[in-house]
């Protein structure tokens, strides 16, 4: 029996991620937004809500801003009555973390249009869902319940600079589509791709 | 770019690298690249006929980006990729590839470069990069060529292997291939033993159907990391639903009806159930108390089977149905019993045992006992004969957690006992059968000659097993024990001492006959060497090349394959489309034990034969049905690409 190791570390580190089954109810958080506004999940319940793990300086992001996908999602969730929340996890002195004056600005420049930009610099909102990446996506149904967590579309893994992003199978829009025609979410969890979410180390 | 030559011939592979130096602190990342960041990818732009393979990774390590957890090099690291060119390629030719990665520190910066490099015609010279691109080849993980296998208890995945000298590293860590296998960010828990292993990974916690259990295991000693690829085939949620249960309960109930009227067990019962016929034709309180007995001794033999198997597995031994027949040991035995049993229905003998009075034809008072053990000794004459029904219900309930096993057991049980319970509940379900007589005593003779066909069935297993001279030993022993037999029977003495004195020389020869039994495998015989022999290196080999193969798991106690070779595989038919097909035909024999395709089989779910695997030139295997045809196996060999 020799070379036996019983691993106790990390195990606390580890207590606060907490990974959310499917269907499932979206637990509740509440954050100040860029104008000074408490918002909380819960308000939202009877629509569609989409969080979107974001960091400015993330190249991932930066690319999918630059291509107009994250916008043009953002566009789709608007007209169908959506709430699009964006959330920022970095922790204070961490790269994307941003005053509310400069997340305005990144907004207006951007031509982004979530409902609310969403302050999270204690990270405990991130860590509430296990977000991982930026982007990280999550759709929540009317009833607060989980139906998409995952990546926003399938450019990930190898070759996401090459691959065009209008081409790609955008997985939110598609789960808003199928939510909106009653139908189960056929890809329900994919792997998230993009940096690190930028917690407090 | 680095190559390991700057001049090629038409024809020739090179090898090519693309280095990578980090600066202190930075990283970029292997191809799962872990919970964030994402692996290099290069894309090139080549003349039609010149080939690049995929990158071919080295080993990674470990890179906390706390909370959360990454995969991927620091310092410096290089990506292989190998170049084929073709017999027509023109060279001079330039190779230009695309490259883009990540390099991250706390942050991540995305980097992209157009890289060229001409190879001039000529013999293929080492280049000042060739050392360092064939040291980097040997860090390029391997597969794994030890027995493992992968099992999922609970939330977590334990891998259990076995390597000569793993004991010579300090520590392992399994980096998992692709999202959704495995926790990343917990810590794994390994012992290591001699030649074993096992390595303990918490399951991801998302829930997202992987068909593999695929990554790369690093060993570690001091400073030096050897890496080993691992691929296992998981048993997906979905084969269990197929097989659900309650299915398998059905099957496990009627096997054993089937049981029933296989040659090796069909004399013993008919036998025994004629003679409480004959006692009573209508239902007595007696001859139902001797039915529950018998289904008693049925069932609890059955149960201390599934106990055994269980045991056994847990003590890590990969067992399968058909299992104790691999042992010469166990199957001189049986032809020892069915010999004897043979002889018995042959003669009137009577020992005085349960087992010897299925020859007496009457009811007395140690038939309760009698009963009992008449059930144990139907399923230990049922065991060699695998009803096809059996097969998987019994592989399938040996991979099953240790309530279901026993449940399907005792569902083989109960359809075992069945029969002969109904009959002695009512005998007169029998009363189309002629008044007892003299016919009863010519069929109780008549049913010594399935036990003797079965008896030459076992000697032929044997005779696989063994060589020659090893089976005239166990002949030999099976005529010492009928001769002791015959002594007893012929001796009708009326005093008690005499009868125990010619006892005497039974109990000897019948010591001298276990004595003959070989113990142990003798070499096999030429006839077997021909044919190309299963190994896990020889299947991968192939599939490299692409061939098509046909794998066919195979033992000679197996009827059930030896059926399917006999009517289906060797025709002629079959074996004119396997070569004009060119379809490589391999051969896993099972008949002696062997760990390499116990662990085969496991990995396709198996614990038992027959099973048979057509590979097309890509992906996964086929698995063809367990009972063949002719012309489902033509239909199958026809459509394979």
């Amino acid at each position: 029996m020799k070379n036996f190791l019983l691993a106790i570390l990390f195990i606390f580190a580890q207590t606060s991620f907490a990974f959310i089954a499917m269907d499932s109810e979206a637990p509740n958080f509440e954050l100040t937004d860029t104008y000074g506004n408490k918002v909380s999940l819960e308000s939202f319940k009877g629509k569609k809500v989409v969080l979107e793990w974001t960091n400015h300086g993330c190249p991932f992001v930066a690319k999918h801003y630059k291509t107009k996908n994250m916008q043009s999602t953002q566009e789709l969730a608007k007209s169908e009555d959506v709430v699009w929340l964006s959330i920022i996890s970095s922790a204070p002195g961490t790269q994307g973390y941003v005053t509310n004056e400069e997340a305005n600005n990144l907004t207006t420049t951007r031509e982004a249009s979530p409902a609310h930009v969403l302050l999270d610099p204690t990270g405990k909102a991130g860590m509430l869902y296990n977000a991982k990446t930026t982007p990280h996506m999550y759709v929540i149904n009317e009833e607060g319940l989980l139906k998409y967590q995952g990546a926003i579309d399938d450019a990930g893994g190898r070759g996401f600079m090459f691959k065009d992003l209008q081409e790609a199978n955008n997985y939110v829009k598609k789960a808003i589509k199928e939510l909106n025609q009653g139908k189960r979410v056929s890809d329900p969890i994919t792997k998230p791709y993009g940096c690190s979410v930028k917690y407090a180390g | 770019m680095l190559t390991e030559s700057n001049s090629m011939k038409p024809g020739d592979e090179l090898l090519v690298g693309f280095k990578f130096t980090l600066n202190p602190g930075w990283h970029t990342y292997w191809e799962n690249p872990g919970d964030a960041g994402e692996g290099a990818s290069i894309k090139w732009n080549l003349p039609n006929d010149v080939k690049a393979s995929e990158i071919l990774w080295p080993g990674p390590e470990r890179i906390p980006v706390e909370p959360l957890m990454t995969f991927g090099y620091e310092d410096e690291v290089v990506l292989l990729t190998k170049i084929y060119t073709s017999e027509t390629t023109t060279i001079p030719v330039t190779l230009n590839a695309q490259v883009s990665w990540y390099t991250c520190k706390e942050i991540c910066i995305p980097q992209e470069a157009e890289v060229s490099i001409p190879i001039n015609l000529g013999n293929k010279t080492s280049s000042t990069s060739k050392d360092l691109l064939e040291q980097v080849l040997d860090q390029v993980p391997e597969q794994f060529n030890g027995t493992y296998r992968v099992q999922k208890l609970d939330d977590s995945y334990v891998l259990q292997g076995e390597l000569e000298n793993i004991d010579q590293y300090d520590s392992m860590y399994f980096f998992p291939k692709y999202y959704g296998l495995t926790n990343y960010s917990e810590n794994q828990l390994y012992e290591i033993n001699k030649d074993s292993f096992s390595l303990q990974i918490k399951a991801s916690e998302i829930e997202i159907e992987n068909k593999s259990f695929e990554g790369v295991v690093a060993l570690n000693k001091n400073e030096e990391i050897t890496f080993i690829e691992i691929d296992y085939p998981l048993v997906t949620n979905d084969t269990s639903q197929e097989f659900n249960i309650l299915t398998l309960i059905v099957f496990a109930f009627l096997g054993g009806l089937i049981l029933n009227v296989m040659p090796c067990v069909f004399p013993i019962l008919s036998i025994k159930i004629l003679r409480f016929v004959e006692q009573s034709r209508d239902s007595t309180y007696k001859t139902l108390q001797q039915g529950l007995l018998f289904s008693l001794g049925v069932i609890i033999s059955f149960l201390t089977i599934a106990a055994l198997l269980i045991a056994l597995k847990s003590g890590g031994e990969s067992i399968g149905w058909g299992y104790q027949l691999q042992s010469p040991v166990v199957v001189s035995l049986l032809f020892y019993l069915f010999v004897v049993l043979g002889f018995i229905f042959m003669s009137n003998i009577v020992l005085g045992s349960g087992l010897a009075r299925l020859s007496s034809i009457s009811l007395n008072k140690s038939d309760s006992l009698e009963s009992f053990l008449t059930g144990v000794l139907a399923v230990i004459v049922a065991s060699p004969c695998t009803a096809p029904f059996m097969g998987s219900a019994i592989g399938f309930a040996l991979l099953q957690p240790s309530f279901y096993s026993i449940l399907i057991f005792l569902g083989l049980g109960i359809g075992f006992s069945l029969p002969y319970l109904i009959l002695s509940a009512k005998p007169s379900l029998l009363s189309f059968l002629p008044k007892p007589g003299q016919w009863m005593e010519t069929f109780k003779q008549f049913m010594a000659f399935p036990m003797w066909a079965s008896a030459l069935w076992l000697l032929w297993v044997l005779s696989n097993q063994v060589n020659n001279q090893e089976v005239i030993q166990v002949l030999l022993g099976a005529l010492l024990i009928t001769t002791g037999l015959w002594l007893i029977e012929k001796n009708n003495s009326e005093r008690d001492w005499v009868r125990w004195l010619m006892r005497l020389p039974f109990l000897l020869l019948f010591i001298f006959s276990l004595w003959l039994i070989p113990t142990s495998y003798s070499d096999l015989d030429e006839s077997k060497q021909d044919q190309i022999a299963y190994t896990p290196q020889l299947l991968e080999d192939l599939r490299k090349e692409n061939s098509l193969v046909f794998l066919n798991f195979t033992a000679d106690w197996c009827i059930t394959c030896k059926v399917n070779e006999a009517v289906a595989l060797k025709t002629s038919k079959v074996r004119k489309l396997i070569s004009d097909k060119n379809i490589t035909y391999i051969e896993a024999d099972w008949t002696r034990k062997d760990p390499i395709i116990s662990s085969t089989l496991e990995q396709y779910g198996r614990t038992g034969l027959p099973l048979y695997l057509l590979f097309p030139s890509k992906g996964d295997p086929l698995i063809l049905p367990e009972i063949l045809t002719e012309d489902i196996l033509l239909s199958y060999l026809t459509e394979v690409q």
